[in-house]
């Protein structure tokens, strides 16, 4: 199956950029989420995969032969997926795994340090030294991740097929270059038998109902699901206000966010106290980021979508049909 | 508007008592029986012009589309080539059980790929249903795809979806008719109809 591999500094937007390209496609997309999700169904232990993340496993894994091992099942579970889905893979050595593997692209995602500095003070609400030292630290243990696994260099620009320097692109122009140069080399071929039932890769049935934090969203989430819409939940947390030191005072993550669409989702389904507090941040968050397409659900909107599919539970067939048909 | 300054749309509230028993819970006509048949006379002809001698695969959506696809056919003075489609609709969810994913209950008996493909339906209203059936027929490659509506209810997208031919922009109510159903009645219904609250389940709030 096809395999897209997305190395990326930090900070450099890789993973919204991936997160888009694996919903246009309709790609899996394996990131850490997937993967712990993934861990949990195959029944692997927390000690098989504790040292297994990208981050984490730089410092660690370079001396003891046990924790080799462990680091060397990640690249495992990947390489096995691969077998049967097309993937985007973001990090985790995804340039190594598949180095010379045909049907795969190799994308690394760049950008100046004063970009990336920018983007972790805005998404993570730190002060400019913080986000220096926050990046440099990621990047050093990624950069330890590769080497250690598979004895690269991963700012290497011979291991890519396509760098994108995203100062000048847009997350939108990157998604069109990537698709553009799947196309090129024919990544996109869909067996008949995946057309008919499969298109879209399954979305993992089983999910923590703890992960949501009421009934409509978790109602909400199963819509997506269904129609095969990709989403992540609260994955991004937007600081409204900041204070002289770049405390954050106040922030904002809305409940969903389908990268297919580019377009955040709140669900607003409790009392009007609430709901106008909603909104306001909302209206904040518009001001501040123009640039984020965001939709809010209230009551009723949430009711309707029910509706259509005659799911309110007051709603009887006595109510519905005609009295005179039997 | 059209020229003859009548309004597709009525707004005025047609009283439950006023109407026969088959549709006692239609509280307002939104698009009458006429405007239903002016509009989608234009667009078939717009259609029409649009593929010329291409051979289009007219899609229908089941059964949302049924009637609008009947109707549609009929002012396209071309020839053309029709099939239908459907897919499951969400069904809610039951304790213990998983809700499943969208799936193809009916697939096209033509193969698609290097064809002008023609997707109609009833109605879009969050995209998600013609956004699962438009990148299904995507991948099969055909030359071209393109979206046909008659009613487009933009206030509710959740899906983008690319809308070619729309019949009528519709404001956020619960329609049915003209093979729009609630609950696979009021499909017969010659006018598009705004459906009680009573009857949704949406009166409470």
């Amino acid at each position: 199956m096809a395999v897209i591999t997305i190395s990326r500094e930090p900070g450099a937007l890789g993973e919204e950029v991936a997160a888009r390209v694996a919903g246009l496609l309709g790609f899996l997309l394996v990131d850490r989420g997937f993967l712990a999700r993934f861990r949990q169904e195959a029944d692997l232990g927390e000690a098989d995969v504790a040292g297994v993340d990208e981050a984490n496993l730089g410092e660690e894994c370079g001396s003891d032969p046990e924790s080799e091992d462990c680091a060397k099942l990640r690249p495992d579970l990947i390489a096995r997926l691969a077998g049967d889905h097309d993937l985007v893979v973001i990090g985790g050595g995804g340039q190594g795994l598949f180095q010379n593997r045909p049907g795969t692209l190799h994308v690394r995602i760049v950008a100046s340090r004063r970009f990336r500095v920018g983007q972790a003070r805005s998404h993570r609400g730190l002060t400019a030294r913080e986000a220096r030292r926050y990046i440099m630290d990621l990047e050093a243990r990624r950069s330890r991740y590769v080497r250690f696994l598979y004895r690269m260099n991963w700012a290497d620009p011979s291991l890519y097929d396509l760098t994108l320097r995203m100062d000048r692109l847009s997350i939108e122009q990157a998604l069109n270059l990537i698709v553009a140069a799947a196309d090129e080399m024919r990544l996109r071929q869909v067996p008949r038998r995946l057309i008919v039932e499969n298109l879209l890769p399954e979305i993992e049935k089983r999910r923590s109902s703890a992960r949501f934090a009421n009934d409509t969203e978790r109602e909400f989430a199963r819509f997506l699901e269904f129609y095969r819409i990709p989403y992540q939940y609260e994955p991004r947390t937007f600081p409204l206000e900041v204070d002289a030191n770049g405390k954050v005072l106040e922030a904002f993550a809305p409940d969903f966010y389908l990268p297919e669409q580019d377009l955040f989702i709140e669900l607003t389904t409790m009392k009007q106290s609430l709901v106008t507090r909603k909104n306001r941040k909302i209206r904040k968050l518009r001001r501040l980021h123009p640039e984020v397409n965001i939709r809010i659900f209230y009551q009723r909107d949430f009711y309707n979508l029910l509706a259509k599919y005659g799911l309110l539970k007051e709603t009887s067939d006595k109510n519905v049909r005609p009295p005179d048909r039997e | 508007m059209y020229s003859d300054g009548s309004s597709p749309i009525h707004g005025r509230w047609k009283k439950t008592h006023m109407l026969s028993r088959f549709d006692q819970y239609i509280v307002e006509v939104l698009i009458t029986q006429d405007a239903i048949a002016r509009r989608v006379a234009e667009m078939g002809r717009e259609v029409a012009a649009t593929y010329g001698n291409s051979l289009p695969l007219l899609v229908g959506v089941l059964k949302g589309s049924a009637l609008f696809m009947a109707d549609l056919i009929r002012h396209m003075d071309i020839p053309l080539e029709m099939d239908f489609m459907a897919v499951a609709s969400y069904a809610g969810h039951e304790p213990g059980q998983s809700s499943g994913a969208v799936r193809i209950t009916k697939d096209l008996d033509h193969v698609i790929e290097g064809r002008e493909v023609l997707l109609v339906e009833g109605i879009v209203d969050t995209g998600m249903t013609s956004g699962y059936i438009l990148r299904n027929l995507k991948a099969r490659q055909p030359r071209s795809i393109r979206l046909c509506t008659l009613l487009d209810k933009p206030a509710r997208r959740i899906v983008k979806v690319p809308v070619a031919f729309r019949g009528f922009e519709i404001p956020d109510r619960f329609v049915v008719g003209y093979g729009l159903d609630f609950q696979q009645l009021y499909r017969n219904l010659p006018y598009i109809g705004v459906l009680s609250g009573e009857a949704t389940g949406l009166a409470r709030d």
